[in-house]
């Protein structure tokens, strides 16, 4: 039985696997619903984003205390923590972007942008969920990663022209300017996240051959 | 996967009347490689003028670009593809006519544009999901 196999391993390890999963398509959710959120400028959404990053928080908390009660291997455990802390850190990041569009008003093409964003993040989001799954199969992670590293180059050369762009809007005030920068700051770090959690997966693999 | 899920719709314009060394300022600060050219009259068409226009036709033949029209040097007729055709198809196109980028048109207006580095990147990204052949 090779280490792939070992991935897996008995009964505990499979129940971390499918926590893992499920904190990983709470991400995908939180970023689709917050792309519908943005587009239709719709507050109830808005507060599901919320809604979906307490769910994973609870999550989380039920992984770790898992693989510390003893599942997978003692040199596996470090890097699975740590993925799953960065999936969390990007379910924050989507949460506070939710949380600071609640007081922004963006005009048509920047709102576009933005949807266009989290469009973007729940698509790598859905591809980091592909990634993960080859762990355990013959599927080929580097072509995943690649993918995912693709779609974050997408939503770099949108940030820049959107920066760009919003440096020439005039604020009303100092608040003003401040929550439309964490916005943007936030939304795009969750690609940036997943980027990460995705390298670390490159990490976790290597260490099963 | 459709060319609607590479496309990119910002399009950056120049006037055929404009020098090579003003599509060479907006490339470099634009951080892009090719400028749509907008016809001259009602009777013209959208041109295209790209790096490789400008490295094959202006710079390699030590001429001057701030001496030449873009309209000097602007490809003409441009390729057109649909929102909703394949990338395969698109692949086909680029290989057929040796170019590097086709215009998204809808209904006689110019939608987006579509590199040969987006259709790269559609391409691994349909195969990475697994809704392409290996």
């Amino acid at each position: 039985m090779g280490l792939k196999n070992l991935f897996l391993g008995g009964k505990k390890e499979q129940e971390v696997i499918d926590k893992m999963k499920k904190h990983m398509g709470l991400l995908c959710s939180a970023c689709t619903t917050l792309k519908a959120a943005i587009k239709n400028r719709d507050e109830d959404l808005l507060s599901n984003v919320s809604d979906l990053e307490r769910e994973g928080d609870i999550v989380r908390r039920e992984i770790v205390s898992s693989i510390y009660e003893g599942a997978f291997l003692p040199f596996l455990r470090p890097n699975i923590c740590r993925f799953v802390e960065i999936v969390d850190n990007a379910l924050d990041v989507t949460k506070d972007a939710a949380i600071e569009y609640t007081d922004l008003w963006l005009d048509e093409e920047t709102k576009d942008d933005c949807a266009r964003i989290a469009d973007i993040s729940a698509k790598m989001c859905e591809m980091l969920l592909v990634a993960f799954g080859t762990l355990s199969g013959p599927d080929d992670l580097r072509e995943k990663s690649l993918a995912i590293r693709i779609y974050e180059k997408k939503i770099d050369e949108i940030k820049f022209d959107l920066i760009k762009r919003l440096r020439t809007k005039v604020t009303k005030n100092f608040w003003e300017g401040k929550i439309l920068s964490d916005f943007i700051h936030d939304l795009t770090s969750t690609s940036d996240l997943i980027e990460d959690a995705s390298d670390y997966l490159q990490i976790i693999n290597i260490s099963l051959r | 996967m459709k060319v609607e899920e590479v496309m990119n719709k910002k399009i950056e314009y120049i006037e055929p009347e404009a020098t090579v060394y003003d599509a060479i300022e907006r490339m470099v600060d634009k951080r892009i490689r090719s400028l749509l050219v907008n016809p001259k009259d009602e009777q013209d068409v959208y041109g295209l003028i790209t790096v490789r226009d400008i490295v094959f036709k202006i710079i390699n033949k030590n001429l001057n670009p701030g001496k030449i029209k873009v309209g000097e040097i602007t490809s003409k007729p441009l390729v057109c593809v649909t929102k909703d055709m394949p990338i395969e198809h698109v692949m086909a196109l680029m290989e057929k006519f040796n170019i590097a980028r086709v215009i998204v048109c809808e209904e006689k207006k110019v939608g987006g544009i579509v590199s040969i580095f987006d259709v790269m990147a559609g391409s691994l990204i349909e195969k990475a999901r697994g809704t392409r052949g290996a």
